[in-house]
């Protein structure tokens, strides 16, 4: 609905001011689509995925436990070969701790997963797991940083905010980048801020209960003082009198972007809210994330780190597939506030525990994005900011690991059912083509129709990228 | 450096450059041993050694870097290789990303040896920006009459080229709506607006600007303005909430300044190196508070994440903010490499980040330095009275103990007696035996406590052998317990000891080197080691004094406690920064582990000839040396910057606008000649930045109508010639303060600690501990403060300030973007703030007014400084009659009425 239609068929009396005659008059009021900082642009070349949904295993999965088998751990247990004393990580590491989890081969790729992942297994053909990753260091905030932002330290924007400042949002309803989660993980806003960019481009956190009330998930989005007739009635006034401003000083873009964006405000307010009501959702849909169902209370407990809700994990997954439906370029998902696995200790108990939490739904965000034909344009990252030692930390724990360790793509143009690159026998450091996270963010700007080379913002006198001067495309896991 | 200009430099250089020279193969060779070689030996050999040099290559037989040099071609294809990715091969162990640079950059530098490009620095300085501005000659115009005011001449003389007419003067109300936002950020009141209607006197323009520039609230615009560039914030921004203490009085020191109209050069001086000047010699406040400037800026996380890398990360954050903010130059990309586009070579930066190398941002006591010293003094010796007080305690309560360690046998005969009764159930009063006994409570009741824990000192183990089947047995008769005569020897035979050790004691403290023997176990666990039964904390010693000691001991705390009375005021503190200065050497590629040559300490050389700031004669680059030559009257940029940023907030449009380049790749000044001479004026009326803005808004440019014209819409549709005022929307903070001035709910006071940060003030969406860190904010309508004195976090950014384009604190803002989304549209229609300040308006003109329309033109000339016309008046009629009040907890038809104006752009723009 154009600003004209809206005070057409809102506006009454409009005529008998004679107001209709002047916007007869008017050629700026409602024409330009949105073509403001989020008016969606070009990508530099056709792009296979249109949106990136990042689930955000804080704390750090372990590798050898999860999507990078090494059955030599075993034979080798508890003993302290050089390849892995002379690694330095941030605790000192004793011997060789192979993996309690079985790993099974699964789907028609024969992939290799551990029991950790039933549900997601069940995936495989679809999954492209790098064994190979690396990071520049094995502290939480600066790995964080890297893995949002492409920095160590906190002075650049996150991934999320440079693809809406490459590409724009596709809803002008709802913010284009938004961040899930159960509270404030590590390192807190400053994971998701736009720094040098325009403010605009920043994540929006929305983290929200198990009962809560879908027109409060944005703030301001519900007027408390006015019924939705009166509030009509008194924006119409309100674009009336824009309108006789107008009228006065001339028709300046500013003016009539300012009167265009009341308007998608005043749609937003039924719209947003109707993104965030998973009630809409089927009986069978809210049971296959697990928000309902035998599992559903299930509430992963770690020693010494926050718990992870299952429901609302699951009830996150649900919420991400409905935004990127809706055109939501990035949504995050964080696993729980803090830094859920970091498992310095009882890393057994802690990984088979926080897999319960987290496999089913993921698994459902993976079916159902199928099942709707979504997948394919829409890049799904599995992963935290580093690994894990192989070798144990006191009696059964495992270090961080920023030498070599394991994340997963799915959809968007990646190759399913492969593992790409390598760890060395031990799992510790990525010895066959090492992806570092450069190289990540690069290919998933490449995926999103972005050259990592020229997606660039000028900004104290140089070009700044997500790459900084590094980064190469993984072309080997491309489809 | 080629070898004619060698040849030309000066003795000084010369040597210098030889000295470098003879470093350099011991160096490289050095460098090629320790760092190259083994990454080829790592990642090359394999395959290019002697004996396998596959394609032809053998790395192997470059053993020395004599050897490298005579093959440069062969080191460039290496180097090619490695850029490309294709060695080593895929499938072989790679060098991680930093190695390949390291080797990379090596190979490149040994392809090319001759490859680093000088710099032509005559030609550099003929570039506008680094040429001294001057005065330039009045432009002859036309339109003889329309100028006001010197720079009226430029802007004519450009438009007249252009064959473009200024439009037609603003009204007065839309002159002083818009002169009262730009220079206080609060609308005019009704007072001010209908006196200055009134005013037919030709300086009736100039008195309101002066009234303007002398309000208080005119630093707190302006000041914020500096705070964007400054980067200022309330916390330190990384992992965790990590408040600056007092960051506040920064943020007060620029207001104050500003309005006190403190001359720019000295503005800059103090925040560089106010520390290291002597004027003001009076408040220590205004010398030294400015330094937040510096100590306020971001620092980074150490650690395991790289010290040296987080050390040069902050000072490229001083460096930046520095050059951008105040030289309109961008020098922090030489970090890395030499300047794409300007003369700054990458040792230009390290020879200026001197300055700052070595220096602590910590915090600062506001006070002259004998002010600080009388405090530690003061503070030194309240300690040492303490102590003393201590001290006479605790020798008091040894000589007490040691009094009665005569008595032991005493002690525990009576001790174990009260033991013993009470075993048996009967009365055991410890005050009633010490006075019969005349033993000192304190002491027996020690003792008392020792038999019933069961656990005794050395000295008494086989005193207890004995006292405990003794208690067992011990007969009592009538209240009195028998001693038995086993238990009376023992207790004889350790009175023997006791006494022994005793004398033993006195003849040790008798010896000149009394410390050489320590006293014996005996003394020791009953007497002197903490916790034993003849011992006593302070507070008991002092209830067991009598007579003299106790006398001493009272005046001795008497004094303590007149000497804190005099206890000197203490300063204020503050995030700060001090020392700096140090030489450095280039970080090769911004490595701060990867040295290269030294750089001599010192300005930017494209500007040090113009300052003549002759640094290389000494190794020493100070922050006032830094200072000195920013506002050294011959640096060409310093004033032009400023004056430009001032015009820029005048006009919406800077004379160049980029303000925070002034390079090759900023814009071009629209008015050059305009810029140098306001630049030099400003200069010779003492750095004024009060005459500057009444130089500007005194103008007829500034007196221009906002209408459009589409003749010169056409010609000049950006209106670079300022043929018209281009309306602007007002920023955050004037906006929301605007807002409250309107609504009548605006708290004017000054300056103080930025919200409270522990209030908990506003909930944030679900987001525990985060709102309670924040404290009220920007949409807290209970907070009629104005919005500069909002809490500004880094860490915890307030997410409704963002909306409205308030920049990242983490970096200097060279200005504020203007963005247009739908979010802050749902703030104007649904916030509990906008809705208040709407209650607010409908109040104020509910009783002054009490028609209809009486009403309503009180409220335009409230929110928009005007009357409403026929037209507005029908239609805000119509709409007060036809909308309706919804009922309890709804709007008012007033109030949505007041709401649509304050959501209204004629209020949300200025024109």
């Amino acid at each position: 609905m154009s600003l004209r239609e809206a005070l057409a068929r809102c506006g009454h009396g409009v005529g008998m001011l004679g107001l209709a005659g002047l916007l007869g008059t008017e050629s700026h009021a409602g024409t330009a689509a949105s073509g403001g900082p989020l008016a969606l642009k070009p990508p530099h070349f056709p792009a296979k995925a249109k949106r990136v949904i990042h689930l955000w295993m804080n704390g750090a999965p372990s590798q050898v436990d999860t999507f990078d088998p090494k059955p030599l751990l075993a034979k080798y247990a508890g003993q302290r070969p050089e390849a892995t004393t002379t690694l330095t990580t941030e605790n000192n590491t004793g011997g060789l701790m192979p993996s309690p989890f079985a790993f099974k081969k699964h789907g028609q790729s024969g992939l290799e997963i551990s029991e950790l992942f039933p549900n997601v297994a069940r995936f495989a053909d679809d999954l492209c797991v790098i064994r190979s990753m690396q990071t520049d260091v094995p502290v939480h905030e600066s790995s964080n940083w890297m893995m949002f932002t492409g920095s160590i330290q906190p002075n650049r924007p996150s991934y999320g905010s440079w693809l809406l400042y490459g590409l724009g949002n596709e809803n002008d309803n709802l913010p284009g980048f938004i961040v899930l989660g159960e509270g404030l993980p590590v390192n807190g806003p400053s994971n998701w801020s736009s720094r040098f960019l325009p403010g605009i481009y920043q994540g929006s956190q929305v983290t929200l209960p198990r009962v809560y009330q879908p027109q409060e998930v944005i703030p301001h989005l519900h007027n408390e003082h006015l019924s939705s007739a009166n509030q009509r009635r008194a924006l119409d006034f309100t674009q009336q009198l824009n309108q006789l401003h107008k009228d006065r000083w001339g028709s300046e873009n500013a003016f009539n972007t300012r009167m265009q964006s009341l308007e998608l405000a005043f749609r937003m307010q039924t719209s947003a809210a109707e993104a965030f009501d998973v009630s809409q959702e089927s009986e069978s849909i809210r049971e296959l994330y697990g928000l309902t169902g035998p599992d559903s209370n299930f509430v992963a407990t770690i020693p010494g780190q926050s718990t992870v809700d299952r429901a609302l994990f699951g009830r996150n997954c649900l919420l991400a597939r409905r935004l990127v439906e809706r055109g939501v370029r990035v949504v995050q998902i964080y696993c729980g506030k803090g830094q859920p696995w970091d498992t310095h200790s009882q890393n057994t108990d802690g990984h088979r525990s926080l897999a319960r939490a987290v496999d089913q739904p993921i698994a459902a965000l993976l079916q159902d994005l199928k099942q709707r034909g979504l997948l394919d344009e829409t890049l799904v990252l599995w992963g935290g900011e580093f690994g894990r030692t192989p070798t144990t930390q006191g009696a059964d724990g495992r270090d961080h690991n920023h030498y070599g360790f394991s994340v997963w793509l799915a959809g968007g143009g990646v190759k399913g059912g492969m593992a790409y690159g390598a760890t060395d026998q031990w799992g510790f450091r990525a010895t066959e083509n090492p992806v570092h996270v450069h190289d990540l963010h690069a290919t998933m700007l490449h995926l999103m129709g972005l050259d990592h080379k020229r997606l660039t913002f000028r900004h104290g006198g140089r070009d700044y990228r997500l790459t900084d001067v590094q980064g190469e495309v993984v072309k080997g896991i491309l489809a | 450096m080629n070898i004619c200009q060698l040849a030309l430099a000066g003795i000084f250089l010369t040597s210098m450059v030889t000295s470098l020279r003879a470093q350099a193969p011991a160096k490289d060779s050095e460098f090629f041993t320790q760092n190259i070689q083994p990454l080829l030996r790592e990642y090359c050999l394999k395959c290019h050694s002697a004996e396998k040099h596959k394609g032809d290559i053998d790395l192997e037989s470059f053993s020395s870097v004599d050897q490298v040099k005579k093959n440069p071609k062969l080191w460039l294809t290496v180097a090619e290789q490695l850029g490309h990715n294709e060695m080593p091969p895929k499938e072989k162990p790679q060098p991680t990303a930093a190695q390949r640079a390291q080797l990379l950059e090596w190979a490149t530098h040994q392809g090319r040896p001759a490859a680093a490009k000088a710099i032509d620095w005559d030609h550099a300085r003929t570039y506008w920006a680094f040429q001294p501005p001057l005065i330039q000659p009045r432009p002859k115009i036309k339109d003889a009459h329309w100028p006001k005011r010197e720079l009226d001449y430029f802007i004519r003389a450009a438009q007249e080229k252009q064959g473009l007419k200024p439009g037609p003067a603003a009204a007065r109300s839309t002159w002083i709506r818009r002169a009262t936002f730009d220079l206080i950020g609060l609308p005019p009141t009704l007072e001010e607006i209908d006196a200055f209607e009134r005013d037919t006197q030709p300086d009736a323009f100039a008195r309101v600007i002066d009234r303007l520039l002398a309000s208080p609230h005119y630093g707190e615009r302006w000041g914020r303005f500096w705070l964007d560039l400054a980067r200022y914030a309330d916390d330190e921004g990384v992992s965790f909430l990590t408040p600056s203490p007092n960051a506040y009085l920064y943020r007060d020191w620029v207001i104050q300044a500003l309005n006190r109209d403190l001359p720019y050069d000295q503005f800059i001086r103090l925040q560089l190196a106010g520390d290291e000047i002597t004027e003001p010699t009076n408040d220590w406040f205004e010398r030294l508070g400015g330094l937040g400037f510096q100590g306020l800026g971001p620092q980074f996380r150490k650690g395991a994440a790289g010290e040296a890398k987080a050390k040069a990360d902050e000072l490229e954050d001083r460096i930046d903010t520095l050059s951008r903010g105040v030289l309109g130059v961008t020098i922090s990309c030489a970090r890395c490499h030499d300047h794409k586009f300007d003369p700054i070579p990458t040792r230009d930066y390290y020879s200026l980040a001197a300055a700052y190398n070595g220096a602590a941002w910590s915090p600062r006591l506001f006070a002259s330095p004998e002010a600080i010293a009388a405090l530690k003094k003061w503070e030194a010796e309240l300690a040492e009275r303490k102590a003393r007080l201590k001290q006479f305690a605790a020798s008091e309560s040894q000589r007490l103990g040691s009094i009665e360690l005569t008595r032991v046998d005493a002690y525990l005969i009576s001790a174990w007696k009260l033991q013993v009764l009470k075993s048996r159930g009967q009365p055991a009063d410890p005050i009633a035996a010490a006075q019969r006994e005349k033993l000192t409570p304190h002491f027996l009741n020690q003792w008392i406590q020792l038999l019933a824990g069961g656990k005794a000192p050395a000295p008494l183990k086989e005193w207890l052998v004995i006292a405990d089947p003794s208690a067992k047995s011990a007969v009592v008769k009538d209240g009195a317990v028998e001693v038995p005569v086993a238990l009376l020897a023992q207790t004889e035979k350790l009175k023997a000891t006791v006494a022994a050790a005793r004398l033993e004691e006195e003849h040790r403290k008798s010896q000149p080197d009394k410390k050489a023997t320590p006293a014996s176990a005996v003394i020791q666990e009953l007497l002197t080691n903490p916790g034993v039964p003849f011992g006593a904390g302070e507070k008991e010693a002092v209830a067991l004094l009598s007579g003299e000691p106790q006398k001493q001991y009272r005046q001795l705390l008497q004094a303590l406690e007149q000497f804190e009375k005099m206890a000197p005021p203490t300063p204020l503190q503050s995030p700060s920064v001090s020392g700096g200065g140090q030489p450095m050497n280039v970080f090769v590629r911004g490595n701060p582990e990867k040295l290269g040559e030294p750089a001599p300490p010192g300005f930017l050389k494209i500007l040090s000839e113009r300052t003549a700031t002759k640094v290389e004669t000494r190794n020493q680059f100070s922050r006032l040396d830094l200072a000195n030559a920013i506002v050294n009257p011959k640096n060409p940029l310093t004033a032009r910057v400023i004056v430009n940023r001032v015009w820029h907030y005048h006009f919406g449009r800077g004379i160049v606008a980029s303000l925070g380049n002034f390079g090759h790749l900023g814009d071009r000044p629209t008015h050059p000649a305009l810029l140098d001479t306001l630049s030099v004026r400003f200069m010779e009326s003492g750095w004024s930045l009060k005459w500057l803005h009444r130089e500007i808004m005194l103008s007829a440019t500034y007196r221009l109508g906002g209408v459009m014209e589409t003749r010169n819409l056409a010609a000049d549709p950006d209106n670079h010639l300022l043929w018209r005022m281009t309306p602007r929307r007002l920023d955050l903070e004037a906006w929301r303060d605007g807002m409250l001035a309107v609504a009548g709910r605006l708290d004017p006071r000054l300056g103080g600690p930025s919200l409270d940060p522990k209030n908990p003030g506003v909930k944030q969406d679900g987001l525990p501990g985060y709102s309670s860190m924040i404290g009220p904010h920007a949409d807290d309508p209970a907070q009629g403060r104005r919005t500069v004195y909002c809490i500004i976090s880094r860490y915890a950014p307030n997410p409704t300030m963002g909306l409205f384009d308030f920049p990242e604190p983490n970096v200097a803002s060279d200005r504020r973007t203007v963005t247009t989304i739908p979010q802050q549209q749902l703030f104007v229609l649904n916030s509990q703030f906008v809705h208040t300040m709407a209650k607010g308006l409908a109040a104020r003109i509910e009783q002054p007014a009490t028609s209809e329309e009486d009403r309503l033109r009180l409220a335009w000339r409230l929110a928009y400084g005007r009357l409403p016309d026929a037209r507005e008046t029908k239609l805000a009629l119509l709409f007060l009659r036809s909308a309706g009040d919804g009922g309890t907890g709804q709007l008012t038809v007033w109030e949505q009425f007041c709401h649509s104006l304050l959501a209204s752009n004629e209020f949300t723009f200025i024109n």
